[in-house]
């Protein structure tokens, strides 16, 4: 019988909130240490190449230096310790522009940043860089990777020669970053031959064993502090070298060291979203239903690494096809590696997929949400498994009701307000449901006849209310109230734990806590040696029992069974604009997304997450760009004046359902993540919306105001 | 940045006095455009002359028309009941400008001295003749998305951005100044800014150590017929692609002056004198407005990466005369 007092499931305000708000939350550099110093990173000024020289004679004489720390003087790294991007000082090599060349270290951030500017470098270039993407995207190459090798069904692409209806075009997305309201910052304190790290960390277990590799430590000698995380979007789910370049610093010159990277820093520093040129063949009955759907993607990676988003993957499960292709190819170059970054592949792939479902309804004179039904798949198209659960009729269904999808004008460029066009759009989106292996640790102790309980768990919370989320589960799980439960989170000394990462840290995370309350309440009912009715809670046993303290640890996985199927969130996105005919400047001024994700934990902090993930798309769709100079490597988008993240103006109204969904198979909590799915089909939505609202497909994002001029 | 000295003038020639002691001195007003220059190396002054206890900072009305102290803000001079009604093309535009809290802090004068956004210029490692004269121009065969299509150089093909500066110019307004001896002289706001030619280090025609101390608006009759249109990447917090300032003196439906100047197009704020000549005496017909902008359009000579300006300048000159007829 359901409990109706309990808190999982109500939408209450973060436990932490007051903290952050009021500034007691720390986050990375707010930890003190007695003897602080302050190191500031110095960056290659070229793309590729050799550093013949470095001349840090006038750096050196510079107030308050302590050390100048370059390839010619840091310790020797192992470079394959798991830290993604390489610059580790390891060598006189450049193989990108922005990559970190050296540190100052000194008394104040301020002094080692002027005496930074003092280095001078002589490099050796290389003129055979791979800087032009627009040249090289012409000769790509097969990926290295097994997981990127073409996909076929059925017969493939040439099935697309048979079909009635085809839409055949090639969508084009930018590179983005990821830019978290936190730069990536790390405070390294030595204590022996241990070293602790306050870094902000999505995976705090990944943060340690890679950050103990590189340095040629055991796990054990490093400690990763990350109990505030001000947002990481996939940049801080791998860690990159200012991590272990802190650590370097603090032990050559004995003394903490603080190295917090500038905003201009965090553009060649910690990843991006790849640039892609996808093409999509769609093929079709004039019925509308789907023959043939070739998904082919052209993305750079690093010339000594490769990742890439995968731009295939919604195409995958998306629809009902027999005939289809996935497949990739990659152009090495002399940028620094790309990395996941929110909805990885799913965000940019779904932006060509919906679009050119939009297209193919379109040409078919045939509603787009029609379209999607008549080829909904009954089991997952990839693999054959049944779905755990499928919503994604639902989420349009639902949502087309909620948003007025009637009150759109099928013909494009048909709707005015005033001087304005107005269009609606619409686009679906999925991600993968997974539990990841996780452990807590539970501490109840009796005071004053009221019990207490610490839940102790190597989690993270970006700021998505992990710490909440959690300490609901624990109230719940133990009978608790929640003022009584105190969360431990963000510390490789806690129990070890899955990462905020692919959207598996409230599964991941939840289901152990919630495991761990079971284990207690066994072991206390155990312990009692009674038989009981009604299955005590944790905080009766300890009450009835007087147990003054008792504690359990325990390990949880995704049930075996999780596998016999697909599981995955959907989601159906709704946009509304209204663009300037003359000037062509878009305003999204209504936005609805419908989540199917299994059970949600907290309505509010769920809301954050996806209206968040619909802001960034809103940005992917109309306002984020980062251009490189073919001539040189760098970005010429280098600093918030000119990568244009979403202002107030650009964000209309927003609203989040979800779907009431119970799907046990996935976790036994039947959770399964929101953070990803935000993101995907929000860029498709809207460039349909702009397509219904001007007749204009815009096939290239963002989709700023000179793409909508008139012709 | 590298180390500087602090200084806080107490009154005008103090300010004078200091900034010609040294070579290396620079104006501190709001602080939203130096000290950003400064972090980022591109400018390096050895001393800062705080101008903030400067009593510059009144906007009051005069027998030609309103004075704008220097070192009022720009929140206050949009703000303005005076300004609000009789020159509203102003009030637009300022607030079209950057974001509240840097319009808080920027000053009438700071707004007029603020420099290029081009993101070489920024950019120390790249070749910036306006930052290092003779280095070369990198946006020129560069990403110049954002820069100029009127009145560039091969030397510079950057913009000015300030939003102000081209409400400014279509009001014909006047920029006072005060040399080192204390003597005033007064800058018709058309030529306070200069084009690139072949000293694109120099924005403006002020010399070293002279202070701006206010802007001079003359009297115009075109508050109910004015408008300022900004096109830009997103809908607020970004500097134009293409804007335009425009005002008619309307006698029944035809225009008998029309006061136009764009940005986001020059070097400086850019008159469109064309269209002003071809509106005159012409009626206010959406025909003639489309005329009067494909004339000025014609000669803009745009870059690789900024072609869109032509149409983008053309549009936006329509809307911006179409809202400023409605009043
Ligand atoms: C993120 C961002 C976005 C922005 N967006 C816009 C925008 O969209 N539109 C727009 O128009 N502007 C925009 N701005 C620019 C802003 O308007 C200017 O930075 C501001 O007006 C400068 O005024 P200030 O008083 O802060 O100048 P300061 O930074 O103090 O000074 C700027 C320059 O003027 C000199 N100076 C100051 N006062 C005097 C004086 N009285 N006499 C002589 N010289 C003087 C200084 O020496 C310095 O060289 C933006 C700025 C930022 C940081
Ligand atoms: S356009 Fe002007 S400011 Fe920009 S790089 Fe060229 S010279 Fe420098």
């Amino acid at each position: 019988m359901e409990n109706t007092n309990k808190i999982i499931g109500k939408g209450i305000d973060r436990i932490d909130g007051i903290m952050k708000i009021t500034g007691k939350a720390s986050y990375a550099t707010d930890y003190p240490a007695k003897n602080m110093a302050y190191a500031v990173l110095f960056k290659s000024t070229i793309a590729s190449g050799k550093i013949v020289q470095i001349n840090t004679t006038d750096a050196e004489k510079s107030p308050g230096v302590i050390q100048i720390i370059t390839h010619e003087n840091a310790p020797k790294l192992n470079i394959k310790g798991g830290l993604r991007g390489g610059a580790l000082l390891q060598g006189p090599e450049i193989i990108f522009h922005g990559q970190h060349i050296g540190m100052v270290v000194a008394e104040t951030f301020e002094q080692a940043t002027a005496a930074a500017h003092l280095v001078q470098v002589k490099y050796q270039q290389d003129k055979t860089e791979k800087i032009d993407f627009d040249e090289l995207a012409k000769n790509p190459e097969m990926p290295k990777g097994k997981e990127l090798a073409d996909l076929v069904r059925g017969a493939g692409k040439s099935a697309l020669a048979q079909a009635e209806v085809k839409i055949e075009e090639e969508y084009e997305t930018p590179i983005e970053h990821h830019h978290p309201m936190e730069p990536h910052a790390t405070v390294a304190v030595w204590e022996g031959e241990n070293v602790i790290l306050y870094n902000g960390s999505q995976i705090i277990n990944g943060a340690q064993t890679a950050a103990a590799a590189t340095l040629n430590l055991k796990p054990e000698q490093v400690r990763i502090v990350s109990p505030y995380i001000g947002g990481g979007f996939g940049s801080k789910g791998g860690q990159w070298a200012n991590l272990v370049l802190t650590a370097v610093a603090a032990q050559m010159v004995k003394r903490p060291v603080k190295l917090a990277l500038t905003r201009q820093q965090m553009f060649n520093s910690v990843g991006l979203r790849q640039r892609n040129i996808q093409k999509i063949s769609l093929g079709a009955t004039k019925e509308g239903v789907l023959t043939t759907l070739a998904h082919e993607t052209i993305s750079h990676t690093a010339v000594d690494f490769e990742y890439i988003e995968p731009c295939g993957d919604c195409s995958k499960i998306m629809y009902e096809v027999p005939n289809s292709l996935i497949s990739y190819r990659v152009v090495p170059m002399n940028l620094i590696l790309p990395t996941y970054t929110r909805g990885p592949g799913k965000s940019t792939g779904s932006f060509a997929l919906e679009c050119a479902m939009d297209e193919l309804a379109h040409q078919l004179k045939m509603d787009p949400i029609a379209l999607r039904i008549k080829n909904e798949p009954k089991k997952d198209p990839s693999n054959g498994k049944p779905w755990s659960s499928r919503t994604t009729v639902k989420c349009l269904e639902e949502g087309a009701k909620a948003f007025g999808w009637e009150k759109r004008k099928a013909i494009p460029g048909t709707h005015f307000s005033g001087e304005n066009l107005i269009g609606y759009g619409v686009a679906c989106g999925t991600y993968p449901a997974r539990q990841r292996d996780s452990s807590a640790n539970i501490k109840l102790t009796l005071k004053n006849g009221q019990v207490y309980a610490t839940v102790e768990i190597a989690a993270s919370d970006l700021g998505t209310g992990t710490n909440t989320i959690l300490a609901q589960t624990a109230a719940d799980g133990l009978g608790i109230p929640l003022s009584r439960i105190t969360m431990k989170i963000g510390d490789s000394d806690l129990p070890p734990a899955a990462g905020s990462v692919g959207s598996v840290g409230a599964s991941s995370f939840a289901n152990a806590v919630n495991d761990a309350c079971g284990k207690i309440t066994d072991e206390l009912l155990a312990k009692s040696g009674k038989q009981f009715f009604v299955r005590p809670t944790a905080n009766d046993l300890m009450i009835s029992e007087k147990i003054a303290a008792f504690e359990t640890q325990s390990s949880s996985k995704a049930p075996a069974e999780a596998e016999q199927y697909s599981a995955h969130s959907f989601n159906a996105n709704f946009a509304e604009v209204s663009i300037n005919k003359l000037t062509g400047m878009v305003k999204v001024t209504r936005f609805l997304a419908v989540t199917g994700a299994g059970k949600i934990l907290n309505p509010k902090t769920a809301r954050s997450q996806i209206i968040g993930g619909n802001i960034w798309g809103i940005g992917m769709a109309l306002t984020e760009e980062s251009v490189v100079d073919p001539r040189y490597g760098n970005f010429a988008t280098r600093s918030f004046a000119d990568y244009h993240v979403p202002a107030n103006l650009d964000v209309g109204q927003l609203d989040a359902m979800f779907i009431n969904e119970v799907d046990l198979i996935p976790n036994k909590m039947g959770v399964k993540g929101i953070g990803e799915v935000g993101i995907v089909g929000v860029a498709a939505a809207i460039a349909n919306a702009v397509f219904n609202a001007t007749g204009k497909r815009i096939r290239s994002l963002p989709i700023t105001p000179d793409k909508l001029l008139p012709s | 940045m590298i180390p500087f000295k602090f200084s806080i003038a107490k009154n005008q020639s103090e300010a004078l006095g200091l900034i010609h002691q040294h070579q290396h001195a620079a104006f501190l007003a709001g602080g939203t455009n130096i000290l950003d220059l400064m972090k980022e190396h591109v400018a390096q002054p050895t001393e800062i002359i705080d101008l903030g206890r400067l009593p510059l900072s009144t906007i009051k009305s005069t027998n030609t028309g309103i004075s704008l102290g220097a070192l009022a803000k720009n929140t206050e001079t949009a703000n303005h009941p005076l300004i609000r009604k009789d020159y509203p093309v102003l009030s637009k535009a300022i607030l079209a400008g950057a974001s509240a809290q840097i319009r808080n802090m920027a000053s009438n004068g700071g707004n007029l001295m603020q420099r290029t956004r081009c993101s070489y210029f920024y950019d120390i490692n790249m070749p910036c003749n306006k930052r290092v004269p003779g280095s070369g121009c990198a946006a020129m065969k560069g990403f110049n998305r954002m820069h100029a299509i009127f009145g560039w150089s091969d030397q510079c093909v950057a913009v000015y951005p300030s939003d102000m500066a081209i409400a400014l110019s279509a009001l014909n307004a006047n920029v006072k100044v005060m040399q080192q001896n204390g003597s005033e002289r007064s800058i018709p706001f058309t030529d306070f800014h200069v084009l690139p030619k072949d000293h694109p280090e120099k924005d403006n025609s002020l010399n070293h150590g002279e202070l701006i101390t206010s802007i001079e608006l003359p009297k115009n009759n075109f508050a109910s017929h004015s408008s300022y249109i900004k096109v830009r990447d997103r809908n607020s917090y970004a500097f134009a692609l293409v804007s335009v300032a425009a005002g008619f003196e309307l006698e029944g439906n035809t225009i008998k002056t029309a006061h136009i100047a764009m940005g986001g197009v020059a070097h400086k704020p850019w008159r469109a004198l064309k269209a002003e000549a071809f509106l005159k005496d012409k009626a206010a017909t959406f025909a003639n407005f489309i005329k009067a902008a494909d004339l000025e359009m014609s000669s803009a000579k745009p870059l690789s990466h900024n072609k869109f300006k032509i149409e983008m300048g053309k549009q936006t000159l329509i809307h911006a005369f179409e809202v400023a007829l409605k009043g």
